[in-house]
């Protein structure tokens, strides 16, 4: 009797698979039940009774749905039966035809079983659910779990990333492109296959992965990697391998040269003409290529101050503060509530980027969109300075969309020694414990999350003009330039 | 004698504990240094510390004349808001005390001059023009103008004439009261308008008063005008018996104590417009660790609304308290158990810490911004802590309503003329400890503590008294605050009186 259910059972489970995981998790607690019932009630049962009881079901049927039905009786909601009769009608003809009880869809009936189960997952999620497409991945904490072809200058370089000692688009995709090239030299290529199919995908993928793995890749990388991938295709597969290697080395040289380090020269040198004498520049955060520009400009022997703006976790803005201030400048610095001060006096705002998005936006550290919009109320013209190998086609509404979540325990401040709050005498420890919790112990907190934003994107309409290798352009011409740069490799 | 507070932190509740066996020179010496070395910060503790002293000012105020008591809570006022200018609160204390004191002289005067028809007693506050007889009338011109005095003006306007107030509150007033001095008194019953029933009948007078009183309360007749040309109101309170002079200090203790209450229940009353704005599944930003917020919300989540709250920490000024805040509600340090409140957290409302930097990634998810304010100015604009301009500024950017919550005793009758010089700048070895020598040597780091919002990015106020629009907070300023108390320096009242 059981075999012939299984087959429209797995039929039924087929189609509604496409459920929801929720609704899934309720039917196999129903199932569960309803295995335990069947164990006590009839030995010829199958799988799955009906939870409610069903006019058209033959005699017998109905004793062991009822049990169920009782069991569930504390949570089920009146209209639960009434619309289960009406699934059933839909499943009517197999019932009859295989006189067996099938398993119904699930229907509001069952929502209070699920309902401690779901409870208790909602408190201990730490996870910010508008964001929970972004943490698919956890971040790499060891070594452990890597695969064994990964290079030991990768693992290096996916540690240096993830605890931000190289920080910044284009640094990490030099440092990536350096990397890479010590891997294609350490790659033999195997007897029947040629490099140029091999490399990318026996080699090259797990160093990529285990990158990813430390730290979600920036824009920059992706392009490169595209690129990468598109000159080992086009490699001659009669080349002899240590030629290709070569080749390939130095193809990785001329566009660490050409996209990366001429790029920064020329946008420097287009970018610093416009610091004139007396110019008060606003900079967030630390952008390897707006410090190249403010230095050139120094060099020129322009006068000129700088404020620069830093936000937590990373104070980024203080390295960058550092970096001016032993070359000379006269630096302010601000932290992220000084914004509204420092608009007041700055007349000009130079960013870097992260990537530049197909609609014109620019995706950066989070707190830039904050400053090009007091800037913008403020009048003051806000240039970005980006190469054009963070030039992104994708696009973004908001700042929800392409983002990345930073683990929080970043966000938390280095324990102090000594208790924030004063130690009452607590003789009368009466209701809740209340002791005194740090914010280091948000994990125990239910209900409390801590959210590390990486990026945000800021509105085209706040940026007056992106200078790029190619040009001073305005925010709208961003996907005609990436088709330019990064054609082909798309 | 302040042995109890020796080893512990000078702070608002030492100060308390003090102000009960220090003599009165001594607490007010001991405010100001608190408040010059900013141990005692925000504005409900000045606003409790101010409250207080004035309330040993009066009990132990020697004098029974309404008139000197004002003087005296004025020069004390003087010299606690000369401590501290930024911290609005005191000020605005000092003048709602003072306007109870007024208000309580008034009430005394009418029972005093009994049943006169409808009239108004002098009031303690000789300045205002408009009560005992027809407003005056404001003429330009200036004394050695042969026109001066030719414009019309009620006959008895100048028994009223040694208490012209200098320049702040009624310039206009000023100018006729020294032309009045010149005329000779002419007997109330030749006055021509006075006398025929509420002077109100004239478009003039409605169109002199100031302050919005009704002209209903001006007498028809001059009862005690003229005769009383140089000190009238000395010689009226000269007449009124000792029992209800008496009865002002009481009264005015009594109005303070009541004032006292409203401070304590402030964050009460707001809440109970909690209901109102805040629903399920709302997404609310706030930001620092305001208690007046945090009550808010957790009424809104004690019946039994489902929302979700991204808290922004206020780097570098006031993230500690904001973390404490977060994990472990109010009160910490409260010696009283009842003061003590859970936090949101426990009541099963989504609490989600974000960086100040975070706010306009968010902001497209955000339905309501709630803040809390330092201080409110006269025209709706606020002065909150650094970070809530950018975070108004994205609100407004988004569409998303910012709502502000904040006692009647944060709202300042000053109009912000420079809003430079409202906001503070704070301790910078909070954003680059002094440690880095070098760093804080050649680098210019600045700590605003403050941030002016402009009231268009403001859409409601939420008080004690209810919501309101922006543009309506000059009403409650009206309200609550006299226009002779907005300048605190002394040269107003006192030379006038005491020239008489």
């Amino acid at each position: 009797m059981s075999e012939p259910t299984k087959a429209p059972e797995a039929a039924q489970l087929a189609e509604e698979a496409k459920l929801s995981p929720a609704e899934l998790k309720k039917r196999a607690k129903a199932e569960k039940q309803a295995r335990r019932a069947a164990q006590k009630g009839e030995p010829g049962a199958t799988g799955v009774p009906v939870p409610a009881t069903n006019g058209t079901h033959e005699a017998p049927k109905p004793p062991k749905q009822s049990g169920p039905q009782e069991q569930k009786a504390q949570g089920s909601q009146q209209k639960g039966p009434p619309q289960q009769k009406q699934k059933q009608g839909v499943q009517e003809g197999k019932h009859e035809r295989t006189g067996s009880i099938q398993q119904p869809l699930p229907t509001r009936g069952m929502p209070a079983l699920a309902g401690p189960v779901k409870e208790v997952q909602r408190k201990d999620k730490k996870q910010v659910e508008l964001f929970s497409h972004l943490y698919t991945q956890s971040r790499r904490q060891d070594i452990a779990g890597a695969s064994k072809n990964v290079h030991p200058s990768v693992v290096a370089l996916g540690f240096q990333m993830s605890s931000y000692e190289i920080c910044g688009s284009s640094a990490r995709c030099v440092a990536m492109l350096v990397a890479f090239k010590e891997v294609v030299q350490t790659y033999v290529t195997p007897s029947e296959v040629s490099l140029a199919r091999d490399l990318t995908s026996r080699h090259l993928s797990p160093q990529i992965d285990f990158l990813r793995s430390c730290r979600p890749i920036s824009e920059s990388m992706g392009n490169a990697i595209r690129w990468l991938k598109k000159t080992i295709v086009e490699i001659d597969p009669r080349t002899p391998e240590q030629e290709a290697k070569d080749y390939l080395c130095d193809e990785i040289d001329r566009f660490v040269r050409e996209r990366i380090t001429v790029t920064d020269q020329a946008i420097a040198a287009s970018a610093s003409a416009l610091i004139k004498d007396g110019s008060v520049v606003l900079t967030y955060a630390k952008s390897s290529i707006v410090e190249k520009t403010i230095l050139q400009a120094h060099a020129n022997g322009t006068r000129f101050r700088v404020m620069a703006v830093d936000s937590r976790p990373l104070f980024e803005g203080k390295s960058l503060a550092t970096s001016l201030m032993h070359a000379g400048l006269q630096v302010e610095y601000l932290p992220f509530s000084g914004i509204a001060y420092a608009v007041k006096e700055a007349t000009l705002v130079l960013l870097g980027a992260h990537s530049m998005l197909s609609n014109g936006r620019l995706q950066s550290r989070v707190g830039t969109a904050a400053l090009a919009m007091q800037a913008h109320k403020a009048d003051i013209p806000v240039i970005v300075c980006c190469e054009s190998v963070k030039f992104s086609g994708k696009v973004a509404l908001d700042s929800i969309v392409l983002n990345e979540v930073a683990p929080s325990e970043e966000l938390l401040l280095p324990k102090a020694t000594v208790s924030h709050a004063p130690a009452l005498d607590r003789k009368d420890d009466d209701d809740e414990d209340r002791q005194v919790r740090s914010l280091h112990d948000w994990r125990d907190i239910p209900g409390l999350q801590i959210l590390n934003l990486m990026y945000d994107v800021t509105p085209a309409e706040y940026i007056r003009m992106v200078i790029c290798e190619y040009g001073n352009v305005p925010p709208s011409s961003v996907p005609v330039v990436h088709r330019l740069a990064n054609e082909g490799i798309m | 004698m302040p042995s109890a507070t020796v080893g512990q932190t000078p702070s608002l509740s030492t100060y308390l504990k003090s102000l009960k066996h220090n003599d009165i020179e001594t607490s007010i010496e001991l405010f100001i240094s608190l408040l010059k070395r900013r141990q005692i910060k925000n504005s409900r503790p000045c606003a409790i510390a101010t409250i207080s002293l004035l309330l040993r000012v009066v009990g132990e105020a020697r004098t029974r004349d309404a008139q000197q008591l004002i003087e005296r809570i004025r020069a004390v006022g003087r010299r606690l808001v000369a401590a501290q200018p930024r911290e609005m609160a005191v000020g605005n204390i000092v003048r709602r005390v003072l306007e109870n004191v007024r208000e309580v002289a008034e009430r005394d005067q009418d029972a005093a001059d009994g049943g006169s028809e409808g009239s108004t007693s002098i009031p303690s506050t000789p300045i205002r023009g408009e009560t005992m007889r027809r407003p005056a009338f404001p003429t330009k011109f200036s004394e050695f103008s042969p026109l001066h005095g030719a414009a019309t003006i009620p006959q008895d306007m100048h028994a009223r004439a040694p208490l012209a107030t200098s320049g702040d509150s009624s310039p206009a007033f000023g100018g006729t009261m020294e032309a009045a001095l010149q005329r000779p008194p002419l007997v109330s019953s030749n006055t021509s308008y006075a006398g025929q029933g509420p002077a109100a009948s004239s478009l003039f007078s409605i169109l002199q008063h100031p302050q919005g009183r009704s002209p209903y309360a001006t007498p028809p007749t001059g009862t005690q005008s003229p005769a009383l040309k140089a000190s009238p109101f000395k010689g009226d309170e000269g007449q009124t018996s000792a029992s209800e002079k008496l009865d002002i200090k009481a009264e005015v203790i009594t109005s303070i104590q009541d004032l006292q209450k409203e401070l304590e229940e402030v964050d009460d009353e707001i809440s109970e417009f909690a209901q109102d704005h805040i629903h399920n599944n709302e997404v609310i930003l706030t930001h620092t660790s305001s208690q007046t917020v945090q009550r808010f919300l957790m009424k809104a989540a004690s019946k039994k609304r489902k929302f979700t709250v991204f808290h922004a920490e206020a780097y570098p000024n006031d993230h500690l308290e904001t973390h404490a805040t977060i994990v472990n509600g109010g009160g910490a340090t409260a010696e009283d158990a009842d003061e003590r409140w859970k936090p949101l957290t426990s009541m099963g409302i989504t609490v989600i810490l974000i960086p100040d930097s975070a706010v306009f990634a968010l902001m497209s998810r955000i339905n309501k911004v709630i803040l809390a304010p330092h201080t409110v100015l006269a025209n709706g604009s606020l002065i909150a802590a650094a970070g809530a301009s950018t975070i108004a500024q994205a609100a407004k950017t988004h569409r998303v309503p910012v709502v502000v919550l904040s006692g009647v005793f944060k709202l300042s009758p000053v109009y912000p003329f420079d809003t430079d010089e409202l906001i503070e700048y704070g301790d910078p070895g909070k954003v680059v400890p002094f440690q880095d020598g070098e760093f804080m040597d050649k680098v210019d780091v600045v700590n605003p503590v403050y941030d002016f919002v402009d009231a268009e990015l403001i859409d409601l106020y939420i008080t004690n008294l209810g919501g309101h629009a922006p543009s309506y907070l000059y009403r409650i300023v009206a309200d609550h605050y006299r226009v002779e108390d907005i300048d605190l320096s002394g040269k107003a009242e006192g030379g006038a009186v005491k020239a008489g």
